[in-house]
């Protein structure tokens, strides 16, 4: 095969969050391959191949949608299987929000390891190269033994607060000991404060009691975290942080899963707005929810993947968001 | 009483795995099953697994408040949690294998639904046994059922003039570029984008036939007759129509849909399962897809059984194939009865270049005046069925049994069976059938499975040979 073969980027697109991949073709200047998803009467999966991906570079977008976690999962691996049956060059599955990235250890007896088994499911449909964004825990990717891009929110997030607010007005505060060291990264990267809320969490999706520790008062509170399920957590934690004295509360979450009733938890708190970005579909939720805003995403990934292809360094965007 | 065996439940089948725990004389594992608010999956194993065997029972069949790829990963995750938990052997029991049917019909080739494009004499009042039955589609008034034809007859003439004369003329262009939807789906059937590559048909001017049939682009604009609405809902109804609209292959490539049946082995196998169970594979090819073995049952047992037992006078009815692909399947059970043969082909050679998308179904051995008992594997959306149902009641059998597996009964399957010719649905309970019982009624019959499954299970437990339920009568 000769080197000047054409080995182009095919960006190929599962149902969960076409907006996503749209915005990062256009990023690319490609067009997303024509393929289509669909589901039999039967409900089983179907996936339909509308070009050629034989000797490509392809990338498969696919988040997971509130609620649909397993059908994308689902969808994702028959894509993937698909496009190796289809001989393609290499196939790199873009999983912006990992799912099952909680069930990642055996907390009690005969827990299972989701985390896992969605990474050997991954790599036995075929995937040879995984891009994410803010892993729960960093250490799945250990579980997997292709290669793991993952890709940080933290620099849009940095962004954003030099934007809208004076650092030195700012104390960064993190949810949960879980998140001290994301949220004292950004507190380092801004040189402002930092506090930390301890909780106890009886049983999962329940908040238990919190503790402030460190000052937040007459401050701007930017609360700092990688996921927004159900937000009872945030919620809580904000109640807290006002009742320490703090001006004002926001949330700066990666990826804003909002599940149940996440959107009335919000409009009800006194959390003056949640950043999230949109790794996740929020379909109407901007609607609903007032205090919502969103980052845009997917010039990192857009970026990550052009790197990707080229052969060309990721680290850069690891402190570096592109404009 | 059997030591040492675990019998693990998921969700989809919960009658199953109380009877299967019954017959086996075992509590059936203390788990959480559900889903969190998120979607994702939640499965606790309360009880101790270490050392154990355990059985897995998992049916693939979308149902019970989740849907199929939900059960399916519920199943994978509580193999990888019994696997971590140190069980000494996982067994996955699958009455019914999901994934397992390549989709041939009513799926086109390349995974669309095949609409079938009869040659219908429009003169003839009889109904033809082509034409499908109108059945309802999601947000619109329920039709009433069509009873033998006359009102078909009508509608098919309305069509025919409105539909056939546009798409011939739309599709004209088309004939001769095969697979390539350059007409643009029709929103139609929509259905796949595949059909639209049916251009052909078109041009013949005999097809156009019911609602069902690919106008192609011919119906749009008819919305106002009931043979239009009729033709907006298809076999398989997809989700999201504007979607598929939009989608056309690129030009000069011929599109192809992926087979997930060897990823859902792969899968299975790389949760950690150490061996499968399951019923009556579609294909018996799937397999050859495991790398641990796998224990294909047969329901043919039972089926046997209930002809000798329920079809009065079984000696002088027929066993009919709906299609050359089950024949095997139902020469195996004619033989051993020492009962006729008949079977339905499906002619599907070109006579014409132009032709070539067109089918015939026909009929080979004699029916006339005798009971027929159609055998297959899975009833889904029951379309290979009711129109087998058809041919043989136009050729004069005096009733029809179906007898099948799986019962999966999908999309519009159940009103379109109660408005066949069919007299009597005969199925497992390979996956809850409740649900259809409700809805079909006397129509149909459920065959219990679970004591073949808690066999298989207790000799493949003791290490015994299971072959003797092969061929058991």
């Amino acid at each position: 095969m000769s080197a000047e073969m054409a080995n182009e980027v095919k960006l190929i697109s599962g149902r969960s969050h076409p907006e996503l991949s749209d915005k990062i073709a256009k990023r690319l200047g490609i067009e997303v391959a024509r393929t289509i998803s669909l589901n039999y009467s039967n409900q089983e999966t179907s996936f339909t191949v509308g070009e050629s991906v034989r000797d490509e570079d392809v990338f498969i977008i696919q988040s997971t949608a509130t609620g649909d976690v397993n059908e994308g999962l689902m969808e994702l691996l028959i894509i993937i299987s698909a496009c190796r049956t289809a001989s393609a060059r290499r196939i790199t599955a873009v999983i912006p929000n990992f799912p099952y990235a909680r069930q990642d250890k055996k907390d009690k007896s005969r827990a299972p390891i989701s985390a896992r088994l969605v990474a050997n499911m991954l790599q036995t449909a075929g995937a040879n190269h995984i891009v994410t964004v803010d892993l729960h825990a960093s250490q799945i990717q250990g579980f997997f033994s292709v290669p793991v891009d993952n890709l940080y929110a933290e620099p849009s997030f940095l962004r954003y607060i030099r934007e809208n607010f004076n650092p030195e007005d700012c104390v960064i505060v993190s949810p949960d000991a879980g998140g001290a060291k994301r949220a004292t990264s950004i507190a380092d990267h801004l040189k402002t404060a930092f506090a930390l809320i301890h909780k106890e969490r009886p049983r999962p999706n329940v908040v238990g009691r919190m503790v402030l520790v460190g000052s937040v008062e007459d401050k701007v509170a930017i609360l700092v975290d990688d996921m927004a399920d159900t937000c009872g957590t945030l919620v809580k934690a904000a109640a807290v942080l006002k009742e320490n004295g703090a001006k004002s509360v926001l949330a700066l979450v990666t990826h804003g899963i909002l599940s149940g009733n996440a959107i009335e938890t919000l409009n009800g708190s006194c959390l003056s707005a949640l950043i999230v970005t949109n790794t996740v579909p929020l379909g109407d939720k901007v609607e609903r929810c007032p205090k919502l805003r969103v980052i845009d995403i997917s010039p990192t990934i857009a970026e990550a993947i052009r790197r990707t292809h080229n052969g060309e360094s990721v680290s850069y965007l690891f402190t570096h968001a592109p404009v | 009483m059997v030591r040492n065996i675990v019998i693990l439940g998921g969700n989809s089948h919960p009658k199953l795995v109380d009877s299967l725990c019954n017959i086996l004389g075992v509590p059936a594992c203390n788990r959480v099953l559900g889903r969190f608010e998120c979607g994702e999956s939640r499965c606790e194993i309360k009880d101790s697994v270490r050392g154990k065997d355990v059985y897995i029972i998992q049916t693939g069949f979308g149902g019970n408040g989740a849907k199929l790829n939900d059960h399916f990963m519920d199943l994978c995750i509580m193999i990888s949690a019994c696997k971590t938990g140190s069980a000494r052997r996982v067994t996955a029991v699958l009455p019914l294998f999901p994934y397992s049917r390549q989709p041939d019909l009513p799926y086109h080739k390349a995974g669309a639904p095949l609409y079938k494009t009869p040659s219908v004499d429009s003169s003839k009042k009889d109904y033809t046994f082509e034409s499908v039955p109108a059945t309802p589609g999601p947000g619109l008034p329920k039709s009433a059922g069509l009873t033998n034809g006359t009102e078909l007859t009508s509608r098919l003439k309305s069509t025919l003039t409105n539909g056939t004369g546009p798409s011939a003329a739309a599709n004209g262009k088309s004939t001769g570029e095969g697979y390539f939807p350059v007409n643009g789906v029709d929103d139609t059937k929509g259905a796949n984008g595949v059909n639209g590559a049916n251009g052909v048909n078109g041009v013949n001017g005999v097809n156009g036939v019911n609602g069902y049939v690919n106008g192609i682009n011919g119906h749009r604009g008819h919305s106002s007759s009931v043979s239009s609405q009729s033709a907006k809902y298809t076999t398989h109804d997809y989700e999201n129509v504007s979607l598929i609209t939009s989608f056309q292959a690129r030009p000069g490539y011929k599109q192809w849909v992926a087979q997930a049946g060897t990823l859902v082995a792969n899968l299975l196998t790389c949760a950690g399962a150490d061996h499968v169970i399951t019923m009556d594979l579609h294909d018996p090819q799937v397999q050859g897809f495991f790398d641990v073995p796998v224990d294909n049952l047969y329901g043919r047992p039972l089926l046997k059984r209930y002809i000798t037992q329920n079809i009065p006078d079984y000696k002088s009815a027929i066993i009919v194939s709906p299609d050359a692909g089950g024949a095997k399947r139902a020469t195996a059970i004619a033989d051993s009865l020492e009962m006729d043969f008949a079977l339905i082909h499906k002619e599907r050679r070109p006579t014409k270049i132009t032709d070539r998308q067109n089918a015939s179904m026909m009929l080979v051995g004699n029916v006339a005046d005798r009971v027929c008992i159609l055998l297959d594997d899975i009833v889904d959306t029951g379309n290979t069925l009711t129109r087998a149902a058809k041919l043989l009641k136009r050729e004069g059998a005096t009733k029809i049994y179906a007898l099948l597996t799986h019962g999966v009964f999908s999309g519009d399957a159940i009103s379109r069976i109660n408005a066949s010719a069919l007299d009597k649905v005969i199925v497992t309970n390979s996956v809850p059938q409740d649900e259809h019982k409700a809805l079909l009624g006397p129509k149909l019959e459920v065959l219990d499975i679970s004591p073949i499954f808690g066999e298989a299970i207790r000799r493949v437990h003791h290490g015994e040979s299971i072959s003797v339920l092969f061929n058991f009568d």
